[in-house]
This record gives structure tokens, C-alpha cells and sequence, in this order.
């Protein structure tokens, strides 16, 4: 029997102030697959990926994660379920008040998932990967906003998630740091990390994903391989999409 | 300055009295600004607006008003207050009313993803409050609230109408039995003299708070200014 998806969303419904941002969803992404959300500005992408760890709660749907439905109305269910699913957003949201090492262990430390001792060698191993391992006592604002994000990305990697949600990781980013949130972000993939991707990055999608979803108007208009979507998109929203931005 | 001299120990015991009233107000008055502080930013409109009410209440009415209700009101309802007391209730009401605004602004000022961003990482709501919410939160509260010290030290004096003998009434008394007993008014040289001790005191507080703010914009702290509407009804 094949093995359900990480994350499995059906029929999901959000309206903000009557106006229908998700309009039944069906979402799906398998263990080890890299999925890319793409869609115009207010098409619905963020607020789905806001859906998938309950900083949104959907009005109507199902959302599975590993298998198992989550009441989505349940915060203590979605507090928990936070600590397996992890989430990087476009402005870093470090805390300028901890030093990076604290950004980092505060969340293991405090949720139980790892000791004082345990949790800042996991940063330190963490700061090492993201290539700051020098930042460890630096304050947020004394770093560049690539260098905000890749912590921002290690802090979310400190809790040992199953999927990684990222929501425009790096469109407040500068044009060059871009690319260092880019490369680690496909080192995480290479390294069969889940990763749900909401992007602008039309080119890191199409060398990272395994999988395109292009949203329109809160609906999912058409997925499949990046291949398939960027040369030969079945749907006309989708070619005339993709026709504006590329 | 004779009389200055022969009277020190005098002014020295409305010092007191004035150091005494004025650190217990400021103890209790911070107590009650956080409580009602973080009540007006909880997720329940009945404690927002419970604390709406205090606060809207006690910054409307001015401070000598509230003062005389408590000092004549109390009595009222079976519970006789001694002129501290009510000195003391009617100035951390006051105070806790304008320290709650102050909470609040500082609580507000944090910006909001920052709170999204700690429940994504999925800590409880106490400790995003603690960890993450609050300290934020202290550097702006900080030197409006040092200022808040400065002017209820000064609210103090008002104690004097309802009979506590603390520096100002001190003054009061020396200028009247001066005149009485010596046919002349040292009116100028006591309140000079009043003026000048109080405006040392303040000065000093003032000088804390700018140093303090100072003390946090170097170690990186986001100083915000919150936003508190005048505190003219002393």
C-alpha cells in the first residue's frame, strides 16, 4: 500500500471579509518531495501555506498531516503540530532582542524537544550549515537580510521538522543575497528535506521542484512536473501566468 | 537662610514623608499599570474593556478630585482612611491609569509578525508573551515611564490637601507660623526653596530615564516612542 502524504488538504475553504481566498483546495505533497506554489499576487498561495501549519484557520475543508485529520479549529492541536512543521517567512522575523544562538534554541528548549546543552549544539552544527557559524552572539540587526534569513531558516530546521514551509523566503531579500537563501534552500532539498515553497523564483522552481502548483483566484488551476507546467502548461491561466513572468 | 537652617530638620522630615509617599506610589502605581496594562491588550473584549474603563476613568477626572473622593468617600463606606492612604490609593490609581497606557503602547509597538512568527515555531501563548513579547516590549516602555515617575513624585505635593505633612505642606506650615509669629512672610525664600528641591529631584529622575534610554539604544535596543496622551490633570 502506497504510504500517505505528509500533508494531504481537501476541499479547503477561506474567505477574508466575504472575499474567497481559498475556493476548495486539494493540496497534497509526499514525503521527501519539493513543492513549489506559484500564482499571481492575492491568488490564494499564501494563505494556503498559512493553512498548513493553522496561522490561518481554514472556514471549510480537511487538512491531514501524516495521515491523521487535524481538527483545524484546535489550537493546542496546531501548537503541537507547529512543532513538526516548520515555517520561514519573507521578513526573517528573527527576534532582535536574542542573540542568533537564542533565536535558535529558544523553541527546542522551551517546547521540551531538546536540553539547554543539546539545543545549542544542534544551532552551532545549524550555524555551521547555513555558513554564519561566526553569529552565533551577533544580534539580528547586525546581520545582512540573506544572513537574517539563512538564520531564520536554521531556526526553523533547530525544531527537526518533517516539512519546511516557506513563504516568499526571499522576495524582501536584496537581488544579491538572493542567491545564498536560494542555494541553501536547494541543499535542503538535495538532502530530501519536505519543503512546501511559496515563490516568485520561476527559475529555482523549475531546477528545485519536483512538483509545480499554480494557483489562481483560490483555486488549484493545474500541477505537475516543472517541466510540464513552464514548457507545456495544459491550461491557458496557467500559460498566460507564466507568459507575464517570464 | 537662617530659618532654612533652624527649620532643616523639619524639611528634613517632609523629605521623608514625601521619599515615603512617593516610592510607595511608584511601587504600586507600576503594579497596577502592567496588570492593567496587559488586561487591555488580552484576546477577551470584556477584559479590554474593563481595562478601557479604568483607564479612560481615572486619566479623565483630575488627580486632586479623585483624591478628595477617596480621602472623603471612604469613610462613606465604613473604611475611615488616614490622609497617606488616601494620598497613596488616589495617586497609584491615577498613576496605574496613565502606566496602563504606557504598557499597552509598548505592548502594541511590538510588531505583530513577531508574534506570528513564535506561535510558527510553536511556543505556547505565555511564552511568547515572556520571551518574546515582553522584553520588546520593556524598551519603549522604559522612558515614558521614568517620565511618569517624575510627574507622580510632583502629584505627590497634592497629599498636602488632604493633611499628609510631607515636603510641600512642610513649607506651608513654616511659611504661615513664620508670619504669625514674626509679622513677615518668608513665603519667597520657602517656596524658592520648595521649587528648587523638587526641580532637582525631577531633573535627577529625568537624567536617569535619558540615560537609560541611552543605555538600551547602545546595546541595540528598538526604543519606540509610545504614544500617551498628555497627563495635564494632575
Amino acid at each position: 500500500m502506497a504510504e500517505d502524504p505528509l500533508i494531504r488538504v481537501r476541499g479547503l475553504v477561506k474567505s477574508f471579509q466575504g472575499v474567497r481566498a481559498l475556493d476548495g483546495v486539494d493540496f497534497e505533497v509526499a514525503r521527501g518531495e519539493v513543492v513549489v506554489v506559484i500564482g499571481q499576487s492575492g491568488s490564494g498561495k499564501s494563505t494556503l501555506i498559512r493553512c498548513l501549519n493553522g496561522l490561518v484557520e481554514p472556514d471549510d475543508g480537511e487538512i491531514l498531516v501524516g495521515g491523521t485529520a487535524v481538527d483545524t479549529h484546535s489550537q493546542r492541536e496546531w501548537r503541537l503540530l507547529r512543532q513538526r512543521i516548520g515555517m520561514v517567512f519573507q521578513d526573517y522575523s528573527l527576534f532582535p532582542h536574542l542573540t542568533v544562538l537564542r533565536n535558535i534554541t529558544l523553541a527546542p528548549i522551551r517546547t521540551g524537544r531538546a536540553s539547554p546543552a543539546e539545543a545549542e549544539a544542534l544551532a552551532r552544527e545549524l550555524l555551521a550549515r547555513v555558513l554564519l557559524p561566526e553569529k552565533a552572539d551577533a544580534y539580528p540587526g547586525e546581520l545582512s537580510g540573506g544572513q537574517q534569513q539563512r538564520v531564520a531558516i536554521a531556526r526553523a530546521l533547530a525544531m527537526r521538522p518533517e516539512v519546511m514551509l516557506f513563504d516568499e523566503p526571499t522576495s524582501a531579500l536584496d537581488p544579491e543575497t538572493i542567491q545564498e537563501v536560494l542555494d541553501l534552500m536547494r541543499s535542503l532539498a538535495r538532502d530530501g528535506m519536505t519543503m512546501v515553497i511559496v515563490s516568485h523564483e520561476m527559475g529555482f522552481a523549475r531546477e528545485v521542484a519536483d512538483r509545480v502548483v499554480f494557483i489562481d483566484r483560490g483555486r488549484v488551476v493545474e500541477t505537475g512536473p516543472p517541466v510540464a507546467i513552464f514548457r507545456d502548461a495544459r491550461e491557458e491561466r496557467t500559460r498566460a501566468f507564466l507568459a507575464k513572468i517570464l | 537662610m537662617q530659618l532654612l537652617l533652624d527649620n532643616a530638620h523639619v524639611f528634613l522630615g517632609g523629605i521623608i514623608q514625601t521619599f515615603q509617599l512617593a516610592v510607595a506610589t511608584l511601587a504600586c502605581a507600576t503594579v497596577v499599570a502592567v496588570l492593567i496594562g496587559v488586561t487591555s491588550v488580552l484576546p477577551f473584549a470584556w477584559a479590554r474593556l474593563v481595562a478601557l474603563c479604568y483607564v479612560e476613568i481615572f486619566r479623565d477626572i483630575p488627580l486632586l478630585v479623585t483624591m478628595l473622593f477617596v480621602y472623603f468617600g471612604a469613610p462613606l463606606l465604613g473604611v475611615p482612611l488616614s490622609p497617606y492612604w488616601a494620598a497613596l490609593i488616589s495617586l497609584t490609581l491615577w498613576g496605574g491609569a496613565n502606566g496602563a497606557e504606557i504598557v499597552r503602547g509598548g505592548i502594541n509597538a511590538v510588531p505583530r509578525h513577531q508574534t506570528v512568527s513564535a506561535v510558527a515555531l510553536g511556543l505556547k501563548r505565555w511564552e511568547i508573551f515572556r520571551y518574546i513579547v515582553l522584553p520588546q516590549a520593556l524598551l519603549p516602555i522604559v522612558p515614558p515611564f521614568t517620565g511618569l515617575f517624575s510627574n507622580l513624585v510632583q502629584a505627590t505635593t497634592l497629599a498636602s490637601l488632604v493633611g499628609v505633612t510631607e515636603f510641600f505642606r512642610i513649607g506651608n506650615i513654616i511659611v504661615e507660623r513664620t508670619t504669625i509669629q514674626e509679622g513677615h512672610s518668608p513665603a519667597f525664600l520657602v517656596y524658592g526653596f520648595v521649587l528648587l528641591t523638587y526641580f532637582v529631584i525631577c531633573s535627577l529622575l529625568t537624567g536617569l530615564s535619558r540615560r537609560l534610554e541611552r543605555s538600551l539604544q547602545n546595546r541595540g535596543g528598538r526604543v519606540v516612542r509610545v504614544a500617551v496622551k498628555p497627563t495635564e490633570s494632575v
